[in-house]
């Protein structure tokens, strides 16, 4: 048996402070999460969609690459298939946006006979260079966008879409 | 752009670009020997039409589907829809059906019939280059209205 009584006083008080420290913690540790949860944040991959074209047939000639993903818009989950016009210039990768900047048709390389090295959009005749500059005179105001473009594992990956950084 | 609230804005202030309407028209058959197809033929459409609204979206408006009994008088109805289409300013109005009875309608102009193609069993990638190929006989279509 121990020889240190406990009075009255001393338990009251130990009982409070661990009552305290217990309600203390109960509103600091929710408030703590919330401060370092950005840095829990978990990245996945970057965002990259793997598509079934090879990195090393795309040639200097812009090519079609589709690639799917799933969106989610409100309740309703769909895939979509996006493309991009993948072609390569010296080592490097570059991927447009097909999407015109004129009214969102898609634009196709080629597509007008008289101007096989330009992109072409059927809707209002917009045209742009292969870099993706639009052409002074026609409807686009603006040059194509960009996807970042990357090679995994021999395949062409796309990822998100940014201003043509080209031009 | 589709008929939906957000792109009625744009359509809106692009009124002299965006000069087509698509209208896609689909019978409702709903006895037991037409369910099947019928819901078929109403993927496919709108399939179809979702793609075409892809390619041209800055120059077509894609209206949701016109679904309609299978007694309804054909001739009536498309009184009844050019009548509304004439209150906006379209320069050129498309109807795509896969109801070959609007073959035999005569007064609705630019009807585009097509036979459905049944995509249920295909794989995802197969019923794209199938609906790509597809697209691929109506783009022309438009292209020389537009011409």
């Amino acid at each position: 048996m121990s020889n240190n009584r406990v009075s009255r006083r001393q338990f009251l008080g130990y009982t409070l402070t661990g009552v305290g420290g217990f309600m203390a913690a109960g509103m600091l540790m929710p408030m703590v999460r919330f401060a370092v949860d950005p840095v829990l944040q978990q990245k996945d991959g970057g965002d990259f969609v793997l598509t079934d074209q090879r990195a090393e047939d795309i040639t200097e000639e812009p090519v079609r690459v589709d690639f799917t993903f799933e969106q989610t818009d409100a309740w309703y989950v769909s895939e979509v298939t996006n493309s991009a016009w993948v072609y390569r210039e010296g080592d490097k990768l570059i991927a447009l946006s097909p999407v015109c900047k004129h009214l969102g048709c898609t634009v196709n390389w080629a597509g007008d006979p008289e101007h096989p090295t330009q992109f072409f959009c059927p809707c209002h005749a917009g045209r742009y260079e292969k870099n993706g500059q639009n052409i002074a005179g026609t409807p686009p105001l603006g040059p194509l966008d960009e996807y970042l473009v990357e090679e995994q594992d021999g395949y062409v990956a796309i990822g998100a879409v940014r201003p043509n950084t080209l031009v | 752009m589709h008929f939906i609230g957000k792109d009625m804005d744009q359509y809106l202030s692009q009124k002299d670009y965006v000069d087509t309407a698509v209208v896609p028209l689909l019978q409702l058959d709903l006895s037991e020997a037409g369910l099947k197809s019928s819901a078929g033929a109403s993927e496919y459409l709108q399939s179809l039409t979702a793609l075409l609204e892809k390619q041209f979206k800055g120059r077509i408006l894609l209206f949701p589907p016109v679904a309609y009994a299978k007694s309804t008088d054909r001739l009536r109805l498309s009184n009844e829809l050019s009548i509304e289409m004439k209150k906006a300013d379209f320069k050129h109005v498309f109807y795509m059906t896969t109801d070959a009875e609007w073959r035999s309608v005569e007064e609705l102009k630019n009807v585009l019939w097509l036979p459905a193609i049944p995509t249920e069993h295909m794989d995802r990638n197969f019923k794209q280059s199938v609906m790509e190929d597809q697209l691929r006989q109506v783009l022309p279509l438009f292209l020389k209205e537009w011409s």
